[in-house]
């Protein structure tokens, strides 16, 4: 069914997207003329009027004080480097740019560029379109009289947030650094953590209005070509206007929009990300977003956490279980408590249900009405506590807290038992933080299916989620692999996580290039006698 | 995709769709609509042949009020059966008594937890089949509620609240199987008394509750419930009743002894493990059924004022041995005299001798008064306790 819509806004897209590039072939590109003055002519017509958008003019004082212009966006670019790196040696140095530069002004530009300006990155362009988009991204543009090539300085220097601990992936052990907003200090970080010179970041520009940079990451030699590719390809057929977070790469990529579960992962944790490339994955990050994409996505990813793998891995195992437990609670509790009181109440041992009943004697409404009820009350308050300025989030709680808990119970609208149902639920959903939303959708599915056929609608509803997720695939790889297909190796770390030194190959679900993860064998063996005992004696 | 494939598509989704919310509820009964039966008395009246049910059910809102405030108690004037509620309806048959019911009743009765059947005692002399019958047809009567033979009425025995469970079914039922924990009386759940039934040759079996009447804690009479004996069936009718002895030889026979003691003069032993087995031989029509029984007990109780020696625990183990024997002889003579066989002797040569076992049936009531039962039992004391000379000496 959502492959007829697709299809159909497929082919709107590529005849649209046919339009567009034959628009950008009959402009041709613009080159910068040797006038100064048309060219800053042209520069103001493009940039407008805007406050923020900066052209000093100047005088190089070589022989003949040639006329130039410096061209930034203010609060984008490093006033400090522009002040003493850039203006001064320009204006300054006057004795050195005299003696060596002679009538011609190519020459000038050039040597401006090699042995003027103490800064980093400096490119050359003739077109000036290229000098207005990377202006607009934080580079210092100068321009000379006379000459056709534009100096174009990397200067970029924003306020940005600094590194803070995650906030939503929280770990015991683990590294405390988080991802930020700006791409070159998420690259800096995947950096400092994978040294190998194979570690790739691909950069393109999305977004017409936008122009967000965004990097693919991958380790050469690990991830396999055809994925980066792909990915390539996806992000290549993004004609938007802005991106302006990671979720909007996310929802043009992903494998099954239609599906409510994800085919992409997300985390805001440089170490969860390196991992994640070390296994043969691929990341996407995004200028502006302090999250990583990481494809292909496995469905037990969202089970595993960083804990797992940095404390020793029996309580790791345990609290695998326990997050399964929980993810499978919070989907099916209200619904199986509502099909039991309602269908099926001889499952209750009988004193179970003797209380239970006692509880629902008197109740206005039936027992699925309740639950919904319940569940949208907490739905409500999860909202309400997560849109809430920070200030009055307590107060949200407290009231929130005193309704679901007490009031609800002592007013006659929903039973004791409904409440501590919907309350455990609540708590459980949050053990698997990936699939917290999901999970609200599909317990909601449940009890409704509960409500109509008991404990067989949530069969019903079971078999059509299993077979949904069985024919799920994330860029190829099957969404429920290692487990199904049943790959033996690849489930040391779905259910359990074996140890480090028994893990040795990557998951070769993901098809990496290069399965060797490490050296067989290194179980680390009790040794009777106390090292270098036989030189002493 | 033509036109016509996308109209089948979308209609194979509709008709996959629709049949489950069209299906409805009709299945769900919300758990203050219905009223949950604890147990069930049946009583035949033996001049007309009406069939009486009683109904025990449970009052949810009483068990509410009664664990959360004090104050709920006290306003039914001390009446102990405030939790549960019984009800009785009369009909030509079991279902038409329970088509009756809905006359005065406001809820859908639910039957899945019943605990017990209680079966009057003159209905079950006139024989209770068609009740048997109403209860294997449905399925949501379970086979595993206890069944019980009232000394009088059924309808008098449910509703004496005694013990300390507040619905007294649940302590009747837990009653019957507290004393065949400790081996006095079979517990008897429904699905082997069919099976008991079915077999043809061997006789149903289930434990009788009389009342009497005991001193309450303000000095007032109070009835209670206690368990008086075995009723043995023929068939569907009830044709006599084993006592306390003769239900122990029973169940020693039939391998249902667990817990409980043995008591035999100056000793009382504890039952650590029993094992039962009936083997049969057949020899030129004569049948010869031998009750061997294993037990292992522990000494808790010696009133001789003697050192306990290897004799003498051989001793103890002998007389234990005899007290055994002389108990299921006991059942033997009882269940000979009612010619009933309770201990299932047919089954046993019928699973031996498939052959001549078809010529045997027909005869078995003949056959069985006069078959020769030998009992061997050997007993083994395990432990004298915790001490082996005597604390004082005469």
């Amino acid at each position: 069914m959502f492959r007829l819509f697709t299809r159909k806004t497929h082919r709107a897209r590529t005849s649209s997207n046919k339009n567009q590039t034959q628009a950008k072939q009959d402009r041709s590109p613009v080159c910068l003329s040797k006038k100064l003055e048309g060219n800053i002519q042209i520069l103001r017509e493009s940039l407008g009027q805007s406050s923020d958008v900066i052209i000093r003019d100047m005088k190089i004082n070589s022989n003949s004080n040639v006329d130039a212009a410096v061209v930034y966006i203010d609060g984008l670019v490093d006033r400090d480097l522009l002040n003493r790196d850039i203006l001064q040696p320009l204006m300054f140095n006057l004795q050195l740019i005299r003696d060596n530069v002679s009538q011609n002004r190519s020459n000038l530009i050039d040597f401006i560029k090699s042995s003027v300006l103490t800064v980093g990155q400096i490119t050359e362009t003739e077109d000036i379109d290229r000098v207005i988009s990377e202006v607009l991204s934080g580079h210092i543009a100068i321009l000379a009289e006379g000459v056709t090539r534009a100096l174009l300085i990397d200067a970029k220097g924003w306020k940005e947030r600094s590194i803070e601990e995650p906030k939503n992936e929280v770990s015991i052990r683990g590294p405390k650094d988080s991802l930020t907003e700006t791409l070159r200090t998420n690259t800096a970080l995947l950096r400092r953590k994978i040294r190998d010179p194979r570690l790739t970041f691909e950069s393109l520009q999305i977004g017409e209005r936008s122009k967000t940079d965004v990097a693919v990451a991958y380790i050469k030699g690990i991830t396999p070509d055809n994925l980066i590719e792909e990915i390539n390809q996806r992000l290549k057929r993004i004609d938007t206007d802005a991106i302006l977070d990671v979720g909007y790469i996310e929802q043009f990529i992903e494998d099954s929009p239609a599906s409510l579960f994800p085919t992409v992962g997300i985390s805001e944790r440089p170490d969860v990300v390196a991992a994640r490339i070390l296994e043969g994955r691929a990341a996407i990050l995004v200028d502006g977003s302090p999250m990583a994409l990481m494809v292909p996505f496995l469905f037990i990813e969202g089970f595993q956490n960083p804990d797992d793998y940095y404390a020793r891995p029996f309580f790791a195992a345990l609290v695998r279980w326990v997050r399964l437990l929980g993810f499978l609670l919070s989907v099916y509790l209200p619904g199986i408590f509502v099909s039991l009181k309602v269908f099926h109440p001889e499952l209750f041992p009988t004193p179970l249900l003797v209380s239970v009943a006692a509880s629902r004697e008197g109740l206005p409404f039936p027992v699925v009405l309740e639950a919904l009820l319940m569940l949208l009350l907490f739905e409500i308050l999860r909202e309400a506590g997560l849109r809430m300025p920070r200030s009055l989030g307590q107060a949200v709680s407290i009231v929130g807290a005193l309704v679901i808990g007490q009031a609800a119970v002592s007013a006659g609208l929903v039973g004791a038992p409904m409440v501590i149902v919907i309350a455990t639920t609540a708590v459980a959903s949050f053990l698997v933080v990936p699939y917290a939303d999901l999970g609200a959708l599909l317990r909601l599915i449940m009890t409704v299916a509960a409500g109509f056929l008991g404990l067989m609608g949530i069969v019903f509803i079971s078999i059509e989620i299993l077979s949904h997720l069985a024919s799920l695939r994330s860029l190829g790889v099957p969404y429920l692999s290692p487990v199904s297909p049943l790959n033996i190796r690849g489930l040391k770390d779905t259910f359990v996580r074996a140890p480090l030194w028994a893990m040795d190959s990557r998951p070769v679900c993901l098809d990496p290039v290069d399965t060797r993860r490490q050296a067989p064998g290194q179980m680390p063996q009790n040794s009777k006698n106390r090292p270098n005992q036989g030189e002493s004696q | 995709m033509k036109r016509g494939q996308r109209f089948i598509t979308y209609a194979v989704i509709l008709l996959i769709i629709f049949p489950v919310f069209v299906s409805g509820c009709w299945d769900s009964h919300e758990l203050n609509k219905i009223s949950i039966v604890s147990g069930l008395g049946w009583d035949i009246d033996t001049n007309t042949g009406e069939i009486t049910l009683t109904f025990q059910s449970i009052i949810p809102s009483e068990i509410k009020s009664s664990s959360s405030s004090g104050g709920g108690g006290e306003q039914k004037g001390g009446n102990p059966l405030h939790a549960i509620r019984l009800d009785s309806s009369t009909g030509s048959s079991p279902y038409d008594a329970l088509n009756r019911y809905t006359q005065h009743g406001s809820r859908r009765t639910f039957y899945q937890h019943a605990q017990v059947y209680v079966f009057g005692k003159g209905g079950a002399q006139q024989g209770i089949y068609p009740l048997l019958d109403s209860i294997a047809r449905n399925p949501i009567n379970r086979p595993n509620v206890l069944m019980v033979v009232a000394e009088k009425k059924a309808g008098d025995i449910l509703g004496i609240q005694d013990g300390i469970e507040n619905i007294q079914a649940i302590g009747m039922a837990a009653e019957i199987k507290l004393s065949a924990d400790f081996s006095k009386y079979p517990a008897v759940t429904y699905l082997e008394f069919a099976n008991r039934l079915m077999s043809e040759t061997t006789a149903p079996i289930a434990p009788m509750i009389g009342t009497f009447e005991d001193i309450g804690p303000e000095g007032e009479k109070v009835k209670k419930t206690r368990i008086t004996g075995t009723a043995v069936f023929k068939g569907d009718r009830m044709i006599g009743q084993l006592n306390e002895r003769e239900s122990r030889g029973l169940l020693w026979a039939i391998n249902k002894i667990k817990n409980g003691f043995v008591i035999i003069p100056g000793a009382n032993l504890e039952i650590i493990q029993a094992k039962s087995k009936i083997v049969p031989e057949l020899q030129d029509d004569q049948i010869k059924i031998t009750i061997e029984i294993n037990e292992e007990s522990n000494l808790v109780e010696y009133d001789d004022h003697q050192e306990m020696t290897t004799d003498l625990l051989q001793e103890l183990e002998n007389i234990q041995a005899q007290e055994i024997e002389s108990q299921v002889r006991a059942a033997v003579e009882k269940s000979r005299a009612l010619n009933a066989d309770v201990f299932g002797f047919g089954d046993a040569v019928h699973r031996k001798y498939k052959k001549e076992w078809q010529g045997l049936k027909p005869r078995w009531d003949e056959i069985y008064p006069r078959i020769e039962v030998v009992v061997k039992v050997k007993t083994h004391v395990n432990e004298i306790g915790d001490i082996n000379k005597t604390l004082m000496r005469d």
